[in-house]
C-alpha cells in the first residue's frame, strides 16, 4: 500500500515541469518530500499557514463551503496545494514552455 | 371561658381517677404474682407426687391461674434475682435445665496443650488512602522527585538545588511507613485532614520546571524532521492512503491542464502551421497511453468504455515476460478527457485477463475474464487492486480461458454472458458470482465443442448472439428459449475468427442483422443475419486482421486492425475496394485490439507492447450525414447485385476457370505462414 503512495510522487515528480512534491502533515510537517529539506519545511509552514487562512475565508464567505485547492500563480512557479483535513499535497512546477 | 375551665377540670379529675384505677389494679397484680409464686415455690419444695401436681394443676386452671410447669419456666428466668434453688426437681424441669446447664459451665474439662506448628500467612494491612488537596500534590511531586532522582542519579546534586521546601500535612508517610500512623489514619473517615504536625519535604515546583522542557521538544520537533519510523507509521495509514490517491488525481489534473491563461493574442502567432496541418489529414495519432510499470510488454487483450463516464476506457493486459514478479494480470482504467499520461485507476489479478467489461449499469464495477476462467470483479470505490470477488472455478463455470464477457438487458434484468473457449457459456448474475444462473455447452450438430475466440450481439436483440471461432466458423444462436444455444454455422474464413463486430450506429433504417468478421486469413467480412453467404470480403490486408469495429455514429464507417500496425478506416458509402483512411503505428509493433469512443470521434488501438494509441478523426469522416443510412441501404443493395453478377458470370466462365477464385485460394493458403 505504502508503494501506492510513494508511486503518485514518482508519477507526480516525474511530470513535465514540476520542481518538486512536497506532502505535510496536520501539523505543518512535512512527511514526504521530492525537495531539500530546509526548502521543504519552508513551504510546509508558510503553506499551511496559508491554507488555514485561505480556509477561515472560504468558510467566512459561506459556512457550508470548504477549501478543495489552491494554485498560486506567480512570475517564475507555479504552486499547486490540495488541501485535506489531515493532510496537505504541496506541487510546485515551473510554468510551461 | 368558663366552660373551657370547667371542661379542663373534669378532664383533670377524669385523668385522675383513671390513674388511681390503674395503680390499684397494678397493685393487685403484682401482689398476686408474688403470692402465687410463693404458693409455687412452696409446692415446689416440699417435693410432692405427681399426680398430686397433676390434681393441682387442674384445680388451679379450673380458677384461671397458669399451671404450676408454666410459672416455674417463667420464674427459672428470675433465678439470678430469687435466691438459688438447691433442690429444683430434674424431671419436671427438662427445658430448663438444657439451657442452664451448659451456661453454668459444669461439664469443665481440664484443657491439654501441646505444641502445633501454625503455618502463618501473612496479609499485608489493608491500604488506607485518605484524599487531600495537599496530600495530591505532594504525592505527585514526590513521585516526580524520585523518578527524575532515579534517572539523574549520576547528575551533580545541584541539579536540585532549585527544589522548594514545602511544609506539607502529608498521608503518603503513612503509607510508606508508620504502622501506628497508618492505624490511626485508617480511623479516619475519608476526606478529613489528619491532624498533627506538618512535616517538611523537599517538593519539585510542580508548574514551573517540567512543562517547558516538553514546549522546546515540541518545538524542536518543528524544526527537525520526523523519525523514520514516525513517517513510516503515517505513511500507512489508511488515510494517508485515501488522501494521497484523491489528491495525487487532482494535482495530475491540474497539471496536465496545459491551457494557458496568459495567452498573448496580439503578439505574432507561430502556432498556426502546424494546426493547419492536422486538420487535413482524416487520421492522426493525437495521444498514446502507456504505463512504464503496468503496461509494459503486455499485449492489450481487451478494451471497453464506460457507459457512465463516456471518457473512461478500460484496458485489459496479458502478462509480462520481463515482470515475473508483478501479477500476470492487469487492468487499467484510462482517461481521456484529461491530459495526463497515467492510468486513472490499476486493477490486477493473477492470472492474466482475456478478456474485460465495465459493468453496465454499475458504473463502478469492473468485470474481467481471465486465462484460468476465473471471472473477477473490481470496484474502484474499494482502495484495494486486487478483485474484490471472484467465480470458483469449478466444472460448474469455466475451466478454460474466457475471451469473451458482456453484460446484457436493461437496467432492471441484465446478466453477465462469459464464453470460454471450450464452448461454455455463463450466465451470471452480478449480484452471485459464486455460481452461473445458468450454463449452456455450446456444440454444433452434437459433434464438437466450440472454441469461441469473439462475441457479438446484434443491437437491439437481447436474445440472439454471433461467435467467431478458432476454426473459422461463425455460430449464431439464441440465449435462451428452447432452442437455447447454436442454431446456425457458416463457415465464413479459412483461418481462426479473430473479431466479431455487430452493426452499431442505430438509424432511420434497421441494420442490426449486419455484422463483421475479420480473420488470421487476412479478410474481414461483412454478414447479414438473414443470409448464410457473406455479403462482401474486405481483402486489403497484408496480415492477420485482428480486430474490427463498427463506428458507434456513422452506419457506414468502420475501423479494422493488422498484425502488421496499420489500422484502416473504411466507409462503405465512399468506397468498397480501398480503406478511407489508413495510418500506421510506428515502432513496428502488431495492434490486438480496436475501439471507439462512444463519440464515434476517435479510434483506439492496442498493441502488442501495451501501448494503446489514440487516433483522432477528421469530423467530416466521423460524422454521418443525414442521408447516411439510406445510403448505405443502396450501397448494400450494390453489393448483393455485383455479387449476383459475379455468380452468374463464374456460371458462365466455369470452363475457363475464374481469375477470382484462385485469387480467393492463393490468398487462403498464404495467411497462415
Amino acid at each position: 500500500m505504502a508503494n501506492e503512495a510513494e508511486e503518485t510522487v514518482r508519477k507526480l515528480s516525474a511530470h513535465k515541469g514540476v520542481v518538486g512534491v512536497v506532502v505535510v502533515n496536520g501539523e505543518g510537517i512535512p512527511i514526504k518530500t521530492t525537495l531539500d529539506n530546509h526548502i521543504s519545511v519552508q513551504y510546509a509552514g508558510l503553506m499551511t499557514a496559508l491554507i488555514d487562512k485561505a480556509k477561515a475565508v472560504v468558510r467566512d464567505l459561506d459556512p457550508s463551503n470548504d477549501l478543495t485547492f489552491l494554485r498560486i500563480r506567480s512570475k517564475k512557479s507555479e504552486v499547486m496545494v490540495a488541501p485535506d483535513k489531515d493532510f496537505i499535497l504541496i506541487v510546485v512546477q515551473n510554468p510551461v514552455e | 371561658m368558663s366552660s373551657m375551665s370547667d371542661r379542663k377540670a373534669e378532664l383533670e379529675r377524669k385523668k385522675a381517677k383513671l390513674q388511681a384505677l390503674r395503680e390499684e389494679k397494678d397493685r393487685r397484680r403484682r401482689e398476686k404474682e408474688q403470692k402465687d409464686a410463693e404458693e409455687a415455690l412452696q409446692r415446689a419444695s416440699a417435693a410432692s407426687s405427681l399426680d398430686s401436681r397433676r390434681d393441682l394443676d387442674e384445680m388451679l386452671s379450673s380458677l384461671g391461674v397458669a399451671p404450676v410447669k408454666d410459672v416455674l419456666s417463667s420464674l427459672s428466668s428470675m433465678t439470678s434475682l430469687t435466691p438459688p434453688q438447691t433442690s429444683s426437681p430434674d424431671a419436671s424441669l427438662p427445658h430448663t435445665d438444657k439451657s442452664s446447664l451448659p451456661a453454668s459451665g459444669g461439664p469443665k474439662k481440664p484443657t491439654q496443650l501441646q505444641v502445633v506448628s501454625v503455618q502463618s500467612t501473612d496479609i499485608p494491612p489493608k491500604e488506607n488512602v485518605t484524599y487531600a488537596k495537599q496530600t495530591q500534590t505532594t504525592a505527585s511531586g514526590v513521585s516526580e522527585l524520585r523518578d527524575g532522582y532515579m534517572e539523574d542519579w549520576w547528575r551533580p546534586r545541584k541539579a536540585h538545588a532549585t527544589d522548594y521546601y514545602v511544609l506539607t500535612f502529608d498521608g503518603d508517610v503513612a503509607r510508606q511507613g508508620d504502622e501506628e500512623d497508618a492505624a490511626f489514619h485508617g480511623k479516619l473517615p475519608p476526606g478529613i485532614l489528619p491532624h498533627g504536625l506538618p512535616t517538611v519535604k523537599e517538593v519539585q515546583p510542580a508548574v514551573t520546571a517540567a512543562p517547558p522542557e516538553k514546549k522546546d521538544d515540541e518545538k524542536e520537533k518543528k524544526v527537525r524532521e520526523l523519525s523514520a519510523d514516525e513517517k513510516q507509521t503515517i505513511l500507512l495509514s489508511s488515510e494517508f492512503q485515501r488522501f494521497m490517491s484523491r489528491a495525487g488525481r487532482v494535482i495530475e489534473r491540474a497539471l496536465a491542464e496545459s491551457v494557458d491563461i496568459y495567452t498573448d493574442y496580439t503578439g505574432g502567432g507561430d502556432g498556426e502551421n502546424a494546426l493547419d496541418d492536422k486538420s487535413d489529414a482524416r487520421l492522426s495519432l493525437v495521444r498514446t497511453f502507456y504505463d512504464e510499470r503496468w503496461s509494459r510488454g503486455r499485449c492489450v487483450t481487451c478494451l471497453d468504455w464506460s457507459t457512465a463516464h463516456p471518457e473512461l476506457m478500460l484496458a485489459s493486459y496479458h502478462n509480462s515476460d520481463d515482470a515475473p514478479h508483478d501479477p500476470d494480470g492487469v487492468c487499467l482504467v484510462w482517461n481521456t478527457k484529461f491530459k495526463k499520461n497515467t492510468p486513472e485507476d490499476i486493477f490486477h489479478c493473477q492470472s492474466p485477463v482475456m478478456s474485460a467489461t465495465f459493468a453496465r449499469f454499475h458504473p463502478n464495477l469492473i468485470l474481467g475474464g481471465t486465462y484460468s476462467g476465473q471471472i473477477v470483479l473490481w470496484d474502484n470505490r474499494v482502495q484495494k487492486r486486487t478483485p474484490i470477488k471472484r467465480t470458483p472455478l469449478s466444472s460448474l463455470a469455466h475451466t478454460h480461458p474466457v475471451y469473451c464477457l458482456s453484460v446484457v438487458g436493461s437496467q432492471n434484468a441484465h446478466n453477465l454472458i462469459s464464453v470460454s473457449t471450450d464452448g461454455r457459456l455463463c450466465s451470471w448474475s452480478l449480484d452471485m458470482l459464486s455460481q452461473p444462473q445458468e450454463t449452456l455447452d455450446l456444440q454444433h450438430r452434437q459433434s464438437k465443442a466450440v472454441a469461441v475466440t469473439s462475441m457479438g450481439f446484434p443491437h437491439g436483440l437481447v436474445n440472439n448472439f454471433v461467435l467467431g471461432s478458432e476454426d473459422g466458423n461463425v455460430y449464431t444462436g439464441c440465449l435462451y428459449g428452447q432452442r437455447a444455444g447454436v442454431t446456425e454455422c457458416v463457415e465464413a474464413h479459412a483461418g481462426p475468427v479473430t473479431g466479431v463486430s455487430c452493426h452499431a450506429a442505430a438509424g432511420a433504417v434497421d441494420l442490426a442483422h449486419l455484422y463483421l468478421t475479420c480473420s488470421m486469413d487476412w479478410s474481414v467480412k461483412l454478414w447479414s443475419l438473414k443470409e448464410n453467404k457473406p455479403l462482401y470480403s474486405f481483402e486489403d490486408n497484408g496480415d492477420y486482421v485482428v480486430d474490427v469495429r463498427w463506428s458507434p455514429t456513422h452506419p457506414a464507417l468502420f475501423a479494422a486492425a493488422d498484425a502488421a500496425g496499420k489500422l484502416d478506416l473504411w466507409n462503405l458509402n465512399r468506397d468498397t475496394e480501398v480503406p478511407v483512411a489508413s495510418i500506421q503505428a510506428e515502432g513496428g509493433v502488431a495492434f490486438n485490439r480496436v475501439s471507439w469512443t462512444p463519440s464515434g470521434s476517435h479510434v483506439t488501438a492496442g498493441d502488442d507492447h501495451g501501448k494503446i494509441w489514440v487516433y483522432e478523426l477528421a469530423e467530416h469522416v466521423a460524422q454521418p450525414r443525414h442521408d447516411e443510412w439510406s445510403k448505405f441501404v443502396y450501397t448494400l443493395q450494390e453489393l448483393r447485385n455485383n455479387q449476383a453478377d459475379e455468380e452468374s458470370e463464374r456460371v458462365s466462365l466455369a470452363a475457363s476457370g475464374p481469375s477470382s477464385l484462385t485469387s480467393l485460394t492463393s490468398l487462403a493458403s498464404n495467411p497462415l505462414r
